[in-house]
């Protein structure tokens, strides 16, 4: 609480230095020219993939709401941010925007005048080309306009001090983001591009350092923004939880492979946005991940564990898992993912699993006809004992993981 | 199903199991084979057990094969179709359904559970002589054809009506209920229509359940 309440203070601070900047700068953030623009056929339905491929609808259009009009809330340790409406309607919408002004936003994080919050990817979007961005504008142009406002912000001070965001630009913003992985091929180059720009995927999966930015060092090494943690897809991660190209391949597109599906906020990911890549853009995503020699993908390790402590969790397991699972956890085909090799077992950080049996996992349709059936909260059916020994049965057993969950791990995160 | 009979059976099943543990590992992992364990429960306010219960089988093969209940049907398998359901009873008198079908026999060892078999009232020799409103006005209503989901659709109404006992309703919200209560229920013969209205029937017909019932 303390380090929270001093890392505001830092930042109010921040913001009053800020502040003095611009009133000795005098800035003027007007818009610029609207010069005339006539999109081409071609151009639209290349901005109708791009838009995919940045995943625009997953922050601006709402559950059951309009495409692009905006409104969902996208959480945050700095308060709720809502998506805005991007329809072109005049008056709530971007009707009136130019393609530069499109461009600014997307590049500057300058809304006609008014500085985004980094919670709209420009710092991802920055490394978009001109004509890509004019390419989603044209696109966005051929949209159904919607005459709905976009919900405010409900930020904690001092970051509802919007000008502040234009010396955290000065400070942080890039011109490209660091690669996690080595390569020189086209298909690396064209994952770059998908990842690192339209993907924005550094905005999750790279941790971010007390204001906030990404920290430069660890590129894609997995964050803690939301209840279920982004994990770590660098090369050697990927690889340490069983990964192949192939199966990213098969993740992107479908959101299911041997190695689990996409849930938490993945899920929309894969829902929205990757399951409409082209074959080529999905290999090249799937090249750039794991560099252009991948490193080779680990099978699961032997643990020693427990053996009273494994029994506990076995019995637990086979009371209100193996049903779905499978006896050997190798899970039932559109009902539930196999246990055996799973990639979330195999991740250091039990934070994921521990959710995902707290919490449980709504039912989740996947590209073609492939879906998984809802999985149960368990948080009111077993106690923190059950759950942790149940966790250190999968961790050991199929996760190749040390079976050192703490009954209190499953606490803090009720 | 005499309680010998499953005694017999529970034997007959861990001497199956027996020769397939060469091994004495301390721990199998993963489990490739079923091994007995104890198992005791109270199924319809009888005590049933301690039996030895292969750890693993799902509690719809125990109630159709050790417990002799064959009531409960088996649907889909895998959790989707809810015809499988028994009404857990909690130590705090709230109860709630499960699928028997995805959940394992020992989750219910020493819990208490009422299946299909446990509604309607009997003489001593075991005869029905009064069926549970819930049944009877299944039957009234003409709510089931095949009647496969019918134990299913009889547990969750069951489960309803004794919640609304314990926290009356208003009447506005009496449809809504009874959709979210039967909502995971399905019904292949697609009778649906009947089953809502005969268990609307029995909410508004049972005294106490509708706060503002004129």
């Amino acid at each position: 609480m303390t380090r929270a309440l001093l890392t505001r203070l830092a930042h109010g601070v921040l913001l009053a230095a800020c502040a003095l900047t611009l009133a000795a700068c005098g800035h003027d953030e007007s818009s610029g020219s609207s010069a005339a623009f006539t999109p081409t056929p071609e151009q639209i339905a290349r901005g109708r993939y791009l838009t995919k491929a940045a995943d625009c609808a997953a922050c601006h259009t709402a559950q059951d709401g309009a495409p692009f009009a905006g409104g969902a809330p996208i959480a945050s340790p700095y308060g709720t941010f809502y998506g805005s409406n991007i329809t072109p309607d005049k008056a709530h919408g971007i009707g009136k925007w130019s393609a530069d002004d499109f461009y600014a936003a997307l590049h500057d994080g300058n809304a006609r005048g008014k500085r985004l919050y980094p919670s709209m990817p420009y710092t991802s979007y920055r490394q978009l080309s001109r004509a890509d961005t004019d390419a989603i504008y044209a696109y966005l142009m051929t949209v159904k306009p919607v005459a709905v406002d976009t919900p405010a912000n409900a930020l904690k001070f001092p970051y509802n001090l919007r000008f502040g965001m234009a010396v955290w630009d000065m400070l942080f913003l890039k011109n490209a983001l660091p690669d996690a992985s080595a390569g020189q091929s086209a298909d690396w180059q064209r994952g770059r591009y998908l990842a690192n720009a339209l993907g924005h995927c550094a905005e999750c999966h790279t941790p971010r350092n007390v204001f906030g930015q990404l920290v430069d060092a660890k590129p894609l090494s997995g964050a803690a923004l939301g209840r279920v943690v982004a994990p770590d897809i660098t090369p050697a991660g990927l690889a340490g939880r069983g990964w192949t190209a192939a199966d990213l391949q098969t993740f992107f597109s479908v959101g299911i492979a041997p190695q689990g599906s996409a849930f938490g906020e993945m899920y929309p990911v894969v829902h929205l946005s990757t399951q409409y890549l082209d074959k080529d853009d999905v290999r090249a995503l799937s090249v750039y991940l794991l560099g252009d020699t991948p490193p080779a993908p680990q099978p699961v390790k032997a643990v020693n564990a427990d053996a009273a402590q494994l029994a506990a969790g076995r019995s637990v397991y086979l009371a209100v898992c193996a049903g779905c699972h499978g006896l050997v956890g190798e899970g039932k085909p559109h009902v539930a993912v196999p246990m055996n090799g799973n990639s979330t077992l195999r991740q250091a950080n039990p934070h994921n699993l521990l959710v995902a049996m707290l919490d449980g996992i709504k039912t989740q349709h996947f590209a073609g006809l492939e879906s998984m059936q809802a999985m149960p909260a368990f948080a009111s059916t077993l106690s923190d004992d059950e759950l942790s020994q149940l966790a250190n049965y999968l961790r050991a057993t199929w996760g190749g993981q040390p079976a050192n969950v703490a009954a209190a791990d499953v606490k803090a995160l009720r | 199903m005499t309680l010998a009979q499953s005694a017999a059976s529970a034997a007959s099943a861990s001497a199956a199991a027996q020769p397939a543990a060469q091994t004495s590992a301390p721990l199998e992992r993963p489990l490739v084979q079923y091994r007995p364990k104890a198992l005791s429960l109270t199924i319809n306010g009888k005590a049933v057990g301690p039996l030895q219960v292969p750890e693993g089988l799902m509690m719809i093969e125990f109630l159709h094969e050790y417990a002799g209940l064959t009531g409960s049907r088996l649907g889909c398998g895998q959790g989707i179709c809810h015809a499988c359901v028994v009404i857990l009873d909690q130590p705090d008198g709230s109860s709630e359904e499960i699928r028997t079908c995805i959940t394992g026999a020992h989750f219910f060892n020493g819990r208490s559970i009422r299946t299909i078999e446990g509604h309607a009232k009997r003489n001593e020799a075991g005869e029905v002589v009064e069926l549970s409103p819930v049944q009877q006005k299944f039957l009234d209503h003409f709510s089931f054809q095949c009647g496969y989901c019918t134990p299913g659709f009889v547990n969750a109404a069951t489960v309803l009506i004794e919640r609304l006992a314990r926290a009356p309703i208003a009447k506005a919200d009496v449809e809504s209920a009874i959709m979210a209560a039967l909502d995971g229920h399905i019904c292949r013969c697609t009778g649906y229509v009947r089953y809502y209205e005969a268990v609307k029937d029995v909410v508004m017909s049972t005294p106490g359940l509708v706060k503002d019932a004129a």
